[in-house]
């Protein structure tokens, strides 16, 4: 197995507020390796983007990265090393309307990334930033590089948006919901174009989204994220095959295809808890159709259930084999 | 794309001819030829004066000094050039010689060809503005790549939005005031005032029935306004011929010159404080908002501290251990009075504009600016200004009105700017005795008119939030009303 191009190890982002401290990411560590897509899923306020963030630097007071690290290419970035890497990763945000500056046309945006990464300007940088248009699909490209944004559709604006991260000339592209707001026909084309460049520029994705049809549709392997934990990491197939984690499990129920028709939709009741202290339990526990006794007491650790797959669940722990049995 | 904006071009709608843009221009060179002597003597005065300011700081004097002269020289070359709009071409100063009027425009009477001049130069400033105004249309419509902006509904909505043209208006008759303030007057600061001693005027003396010369000091005397025996009304004549829109100061002097000139000064001070303030308050209000955290905090504090100072105690304190300083003199002291204005004024208008820079600052497009490895400063320049300079002509244009209002206070109380140099507000106090007597019009005309120019720069702020803000309600946003100053 080659050197993966970025290992997160035990990341903590600690959000300080006046009241109390939010663990808002507790711990994560996953990898993502050369040309591959990961992908990482949650619900609402788990973390997910939080670490997204933490990736590219991003994370502003009163949020701190309090402990853990963030290797590109073996270097550990949180020691103040984003600058000396930026345009080696580019995101792509959730809402392609907000991350595109309405005052400036999409040629202009495209532009600055590549003044500043690849040291075009005037003619040239036009020419560039036409061609990058046309690799992210955007037909007429020569007229719609001096549009605004609102100019241009939504799947056209998240195209234009990806044309900007693209303009870097990134090794890893994080993708922070790319097509949460989006139509689903759209959100097809998009994923479309995502594994096409990939395929194209060697590129690896970082994709983050709550959405389990897109991850089952355009990652290799998946990290399951709860309340700021990765409670299961398995390669895509096996975690739609068989979920380890009651939280995948449910997960996996709650997509609409997977219910007969008939049926009622099952639904995880209650929300996910804002993590305010370190963890001394299972933070699932509360809301897990599965829970036993110890649940409330022992924070469970990874326990390895596969090849290259491991859930951090006490039903899966040798030490608390009674779980087993409920 | 070229032989689309062609097509176009052939079928103008603003201009109906070829090439707008050709005959646009060249009615713009030409309004701007006309007035090119007053221009360039005001342009170059104004540097001279800028240049002047830093004329006292040691090792560069001999630079300084060297480049005020260029620049004076400058002025006076200026001065050479015809000028449509001046004193020369339509002259109002002229005598009696017991048939006709002898040294006014056409013969005319002193008061119509002071009118004249004064119309001709409003005229000539809606002409100019009105010409800018279709330039932006042409632009608009016909040169414009992209066919809407999100610009064009801010000004879209200013243009339907009756209070803030009435601004609009009023601070443009205030600012053509200003510029035009020597051509305005029925005579010059420095023949009524400064020298009034030193130069001469023609009058038919009724009594001898002659032509007789008499030293402009001498004719103050003999007009003075001071109470119900002795006094010039606005519109009137005095006893020398010469006419006084505004009436004549206790001193005999005419009140209108002195306005037209205390403009200048009110609006330069005024100006200068708000800029000054306006880029304090930008810079430190795009600083805490991209940074955030301590840098905000410590932000807060300064300003807070700043803020409880009291301003006008402070303006008075200053003013006096200032007072025997090279600073005390540069501009009569309005310039001192516009570096304590910013000093005091940075806090309320940061105030204002820290909320939309932290809206700004939290956009997904700075996330992604800064991802891409932008620099801080190009961040904030390129993507967060351009979002607060609209608050910035909202708050800059109340802040004017406030500034304006202060100077006129410290002049009324005998501070601030030095006295032979014209200003609103001492042509208040000297009118102060006489508010009750037949002399009533030397406190009231500038009182007047310091409340409307106020109003207007008020106004001229609420027109433009509202353009940009439709939500905004003018009633519900207290800090933004801030009209007073001291």
């Amino acid at each position: 197995m080659s050197e993966p191009v970025l290992s997160v190890e035990d990341l903590r982002v600690v959000f300080h507020t006046e009241r109390e401290t939010i663990h808002a990411v507790d711990g994560v560590s996953f990898d993502i390796r050369e040309g591959e897509t990961v992908g990482l899923v949650g619900e609402s306020g788990s973390g997910k983007s939080v670490t997204a963030r933490s990736i590219l630097g991003l994370v502003e007071s009163p949020g701190a990265i309090e402990e853990g690290a963030i290797r590109y290419r073996g270097v550990d970035l949180t020691e103040g090393r984003w600058d000396d890497y930026r345009g080696d990763i580019a995101i792509v945000f959730q809402d392609p309307s907000s991350s595109l500056n309405p005052v400036y046309t999409v040629g202009n945006q495209i532009k600055e990334a590549l003044r500043i990464h690849q040291g075009l300007r005037g003619r040239e940088a036009t020419e560039r930033a036409i061609e990058l248009l046309e690799d992210v699909g955007i037909p007429d490209a020569a007229r719609r590089v001096g549009e605004y944004p609102h100019q241009l559709s939504g799947g056209m604006q998240q195209r234009a948006v990806i044309a900007v991260a693209l303009a870097c000339d990134p090794d890893l592209l994080v993708c922070d919901e790319p097509t949460t707001a989006l139509d689903v026909t759209i959100q097809a084309q998009i994923l479309d174009l995502l594994e096409e460049l990939q395929r194209e520029q060697g590129l690896s994705i970082l994709f983050i989204t709550h959405d389990m049809g897109v991850i089952e549709d355009a990652t290799d392997r998946v990290n399951v994220i709860y309340a700021g934990e990765i409670v299961e990491r398995a390669p895509t197939e096996r975690l739609f095959a068989a979920p380890a984690h009651p939280y995948s499990r449910a997960l996996l129920e709650s997509i609409p295809g997977r219910t007969p028709p008939d049926q009622r939709l099952p639904a995880i009741d209650g929300e996910v808890p804002t993590p305010t202290g370190p963890a001394e339990s299972c933070r699932f526990a509360p809301r897990c159709p599965d829970a036993f006794g110890d649940c409330s007491r022992v924070h469970p650790e990874h326990v390895t259930v596969g090849e290259d797959c491991s859930a951090a669940c006490l039903l899966h722990s040798p030490d608390h084999e009674g779980g087993e049995s409920t | 794309m070229a032989r689309r904006t062609e097509a176009r071009r052939s079928e103008s709608t603003v201009l109906p001819t070829g090439s707008p843009a050709l005959v646009w221009g060249a009615v713009a060179v030409l309004l701007v030829a006309l007035q090119a002597g007053a221009l360039g003597t005001f342009l170059f005065g104004l540097l001279a004066d800028g240049v002047g300011v830093v004329a006292a700081v040691g090792p560069l004097e001999p630079v300084v000094g060297w480049l005020v002269g260029v620049l004076d020289g400058a002025q006076s070359a200026a001065r050479g050039v015809p000028t449509l709009l001046s004193r020369e071409v339509i002259p109002n100063a002229g005598y009696w010689n017991g048939q006709r009027w002898v040294g006014t425009f056409l013969g005319l009477e002193p008061a119509l060809a002071w009118a004249i001049r004064v119309v001709a130069v409003y005229a000539y400033s809606f002409l100019v503005a009105g010409w800018a105004v279709l330039g932006y249309r042409l632009y608009r419509r016909e040169y414009r790549t992209a066919n809407w902006s999100p610009r064009d509904d801010m000004i879209d909505r200013f243009r339907s939005h009756g209070w803030g043209l009435f601004g609009l208006v009023v601070v443009f008759m205030f600012v053509v005031m200003v510029v035009f303030a020597p051509a305005l007057g029925p005579t010059t600061v420095d023949k009524n005032m400064r020298n009034s001693y030193s130069n001469e005027i023609q009058y038919y003396d009724e009594e001898a029935g002659a032509v007789e010369t008499i030293v402009v000091g001498e004719a103050n005397r003999a007009s003075q306004s001071t109470g119900d025996n002795s006094r010039v009304l606005p519109m009137q004549y005095d006893d020398f011929g010469r006419f006084h829109p505004f009436g004549t100061l206790p001193t005999g002097r005419d009140l209108f010159t002195f306005i037209a000139a205390g403009s200048r000064i009110s609006l330069i001070i005024g100006l200068l404080a708000v800029g000054l303030s306006a880029t304090l308050a930008t810079s430190l209000g795009l600083i805490s908002a991209y940074y955030k955290g301590k840098v905000d905090l410590g932000s807060v504090l300064v300003s807070d501290a700043v803020m409880a100072m009291p301003q006008l105690l402070l303006l008075i304190m200053l003013t006096a251990v200032l007072s025997d300083t090279w600073v005390a003199d540069v501009y009569s002291g309005g310039f001192v009075l516009a570096l304590i204005f910013a000093f005091t004024a940075w806090t309320y208008m940061w105030r204002s504009l820290r909320g939309p820079a932290l809206q700004v600052s939290g956009r997904q497009w700075v996330d992604a600016a800064r991802s891409f490895g932008q620099r801080p400063l190009t961040v904030m320049r390129r993507h967060m200004l351009p979002y607060i300079t609209g608050y910035l002509l909202i708050y800059g244009s109340m802040t004017l009105g406030g500034a304006i209002i202060s100077i006129a206070g410290l002049s009324y109380l005998g501070l601030g700017v030095a006295p032979p140099t014209p200003e609103w507000g001492r042509a208040i106090q000297l009118g102060q005795e006489y508010v009750n007597t037949g002399s009533w019009h030397i406190s009231l005309i500038p009182g007047v008119l310091i409340t409307l120019v106020v109003t207007g720069f008020n106004a001229l702020g609420d027109g433009i939030r509202d353009a940009i803000d439709p939500r905004s309600d003018a009633a519900s946003e207290g800090g933004a009303g801030r009209g007073g100053g001291a």
